[in-house]
């Protein structure tokens, strides 16, 4: 029985391949000694049986991973019959690499050209005849997973095999190398090995550590050992012919491969010249934030506050009334009403916005922008002597501050990542999003974008300024270097726009519904005891509180109990801050709306400190817990709590101030 | 060309692989193929944040935001740099 082996890059169709071969004829096993698995069929073709294995996918047949030692271990030990090489057509100057190797090896391959259809639909054709001439190998078209082109690469598997052809290809790797790879050749031909000493010449000129070992055990001379010694140069050959077998297969696909000129590529050098550019790339940026922003407000503006909080109010209404008449004790339905379904209400009302905001953003992610805009802070970074990759944990921090702290792993150097780690908190995730939403209802519902787009960057403007001074302060040293690949632009698709939409509201509904549920249960209690006292009033447990720190908060012009308890409340989820204003307003008076609660309770100027204050004060407690575990040092945890909190008053105080003199109060 | 790509990936401003096919005369496949053996041969190393989704925040609901973000950054490895430094020498050796 012949054997076939099957071999490919990862993803080129050959285990679709080796189905439409085998069928349900075939067995899973694991390569000796790893944990690899090795799948071997049988097929019948013209009365004859064949034996077919699937060997691991594999780029190369180098000695980088255990996928190309086994690979090629069994090619050259297996004593395969023939190699099938299965190459995606889509892809296939990268294919063709594996391809040289195997013909270098001398083994008898021939070529599945898989694919076709989608290089069809990609308008790339080939001069097939010439291509096989050139590569020095049979080539057949196929679609394995329409089983298209099989039969004919039976054929040419049979007749490959029966005519004992002799398969090789030359590539030049300049006269140097050629004269090395000659001698050295020269030497291992006289020299039982086991491997062709044209592909183990090439392999030891590229420093393979396994053919090395290989060669070193066999049997030879001093003098023959010298000859080989340059091998030994940490791979100084090893880049020099990848590269010539690259120069091969552009030579013989130049003239074989025809590929459209993709006009959406010159078409994203064009824009990338003006979105990434020096002086142009930021404001244009900012530009982009600002119309997001603004385009959330103009497509959710009969949502802000309205149709969403009046259904909420009615569903708060419709079931106080239910337990009651169902004989429940009124604190339950006080608890119903003004705890859970106010607070958590509360938040809940913005989710529409939210959603459009999420969409937008998703836009702009799918259309491949954010690159864009990590580059163009990337330069405003290193302007400032940061390291630009802290961006990236950054833009995942407008999310949730948890994994934007997670993600500074990515930073090699611990000056980056503890300035990374440090500076995360100022960036707004979205959890304080129906904080500035509920106020920006209140206040500034004709500019909200504006409003939106000014927290924003206030939170990315400290962040660069205190990872500048931590830079120059706590961690000085040097930045480490790195370079951002810009995809080429897309279509952003409905389906990744409404995904990425989901993915981040199912967070926030899930955060409602847990988080924000058990921290608004607790401070109903505060808020209903001790007994006999006005409940949400500030004699409760709650009022208490608030009273006890609302006077740090009175040179920021928000000194009252509640603004100070719904602080308070986010240090454990910073959700639950207006869940809590939910809760203590429309506890106080009975359907109260928020909006309108906060309407009387600030002004535009202390609801702008207020914002700021939201932006900047102490991270929640996840995060703080993060920062701990991140850092291993509850100092560092300690000090993030405290020099947030303490930016964030100087700030919301410096606002409120400022804007009192110029006669904003 | 290799060598070229990694000089010119060490010395861009960024890496797009449409801007490096018209430079080197070469289809953007033939790039990709370029940079992937660069960083299969560790002389560049990828990172891409979607390899956030490894990080052990699976009970976080806002998970699906940070295995979204797309940004993909690369590095020139110290085996990188130190061909580079060679070929540098090479070049203003007289």
């Amino acid at each position: 029985m012949y054997t076939i082996a099957l071999v490919g890059n990862p993803n080129s169709g050959k285990t679709t391949l080796f189905n439409a071969l085998t069928g349900s004829n075939q067995h899973v096993g694991n390569w000796p000694g790893v944990t690899v698995e090795r799948k071997e069929g049988k097929f019948r073709f013209k009365d004859q049986f064949y034996k077919v294995v699937d060997l691991p996918g594999t780029y190369s047949l180098g000695a980088f991973s255990e996928d190309e030692i086994i690979a090629r271990d069994f090619i050259l030990k297996g004593d395969p019959d023939l190699v099938i090489n299965v190459v995606d057509a889509t892809n296939i100057e990268r294919n063709l690499y594996l391809t040289t190797q195997l013909l270098e090896m001398g083994v008898k391959v021939i070529v599945a050209l898989n694919m076709m259809d989608e290089a069809e639909q990609r308008k790339i054709s080939f001069d097939l005849a010439n291509l096989s001439v050139k590569l020095g190998a049979p080539i057949v078209p196929v679609v394995a997973s329409r089983r298209k082109g099989i039969e004919q690469l039976l054929e040419t598997a049979v007749s490959s095999i029966e005519k004992q052809l002799d398969y090789k290809v030359f590539i030049s790797y300049g006269r140097e190398l050629d004269g090395k790879i000659a001698r050295i050749e020269k030497v291992l031909a006289q020299k039982e090995v086991g491997y062709p000493s044209h592909w183990l010449a090439i392999k030891l000129l590229e420093g393979d550590e396994y053919v090395l070992d290989l060669v070193s055990e066999s049997d030879l001379s001093p003098r023959e050992l010298e000859l080989l010694s340059f091998s030994r140069q940490n791979g100084a050959y090893e880049l020099e012919l990848v590269d010539k077998r690259y120069e091969f297969i552009n030579q013989i696909t130049g003239s074989t491969v025809f590929r459209p000129q993709k006009p959406v590529q010159i078409k994203t050098d064009k824009i990338d010249k003006i979105v990434t550019h020096k002086y142009l790339g930021l404001p244009i940026f900012g530009l982009i934030m600002l119309g997001m922003f603004q385009l959330t407000f103009v497509l959710g503006e009969d949502l802000l506050g309205d149709s969403v909080a009046d259904a909420i109010g009615i569903f708060g209404e419709y079931a106080e009334a239910l337990l009651l008449n169902l004989n429940a004790p009124a604190w339950l339905g006080s608890f119903v009403a003004n705890g859970v379904i106010g607070g958590v209400g509360a938040v809940v009302e913005f989710v529409p916005l939210i959603v459009i905001l999420y969409m937008l953003m998703g836009v702009l992610e799918d259309s491949g922008y954010m690159a864009r805009a990590a580059y163009v802070m990337d330069n405003v970074m290193r302007s400032l002597g940061l390291q630009g990759k802290t961006f990236i944990p950054m833009i995942v921090g407008f999310g949730c501050n948890v994994p934007g702290i997670m993600a500074t792993r990515t930073l090699e150097s611990k000056k980056d990542r503890m300035i990374a780690i440090l500076i995360n908190p100022f960036m707004s995730c979205g959890a304080k999003l129906p904080i500035y939403l509920v106020f920006i209802a209140a206040f500034f519902p004709n500019n909200g974008g504006l409003v939106l787009f000014l927290v924003y960057s206030l939170g990315i403007l400290i962040a660069l300024l205190m990872g500048k001074i931590f830079g120059e302060t706590l961690f000085p040293g040097e930045v480490s270097h790195f370079i951002m690949e810009l995809p080429p632009y897309r279509k952003p698709t409905l389906r990744n726009v409404v995904r990425n939409m989901w993915d981040n509201v199912s967070g926030f509904l899930t955060r409602a519904g847990t988080t924000i549920f058990a921290v608004v249960s607790s401070l109903w209690v505060l808020a209903v005891l001790p007994g006999g006292v006005q409940p949400y009033g500030p004699e409760s447990f709650l009022g208490r509180i608030g009273l006890l720190i609302a006077p740090i908060f009175r040179p920021a012009g928000f000194g009252n109990w509640q603004a100070a308890v719904g602080l308070f409340s986010g240090i454990a989820a910073k959700e639950a801050v207006v869940a809590t204003l939910g809760m203590v307003y429309a506890g106080v008076e009975e359907g109260a709306e928020l909006v309108a609660a906060i309407k009387a309770a600030f002004t535009p100027l202390t609801a702008a400190s207020f914002m700021i204050m939201t932006l900047l004060y102490t991270p929640c407690a996840a995060t703080i817990a993060t920062i701990r575990k991140e850092t291993r040092s509850n100092v560092w945890a300690l000090f993030t709590a405290l020099y947030t909190f303490l930016i964030g008053w100087v700030m919301a105080v410096l606002v409120y101030q400022v804007g009192s003199f110029l006669g904003f109060a | 060309m290799l060598k070229e790509l990694l000089k010119a990936v060490r010395d861009g401003d960024y890496v797009s692989k449409s801007a490096l096919a018209e430079q080197f005369a070469r289809p953007v496949p033939f790039i990709e193929a370029g940079l992937a053996e660069l960083v299969r041969m560790d002389y560049l190393q990828e990172s891409e944040n979607l390899q956030l989704c490894d990080l052990p925040c699976g009970k976080c609901p806002y998970t699906g935001f940070c295995s979204q973000t797309p940004f993909k950054t690369i590095t020139v490895t110290e085996k990188g740099e130190r061909l580079l430094r060679t070929l540098s020498y090479k070049e203003t050796r007289p």
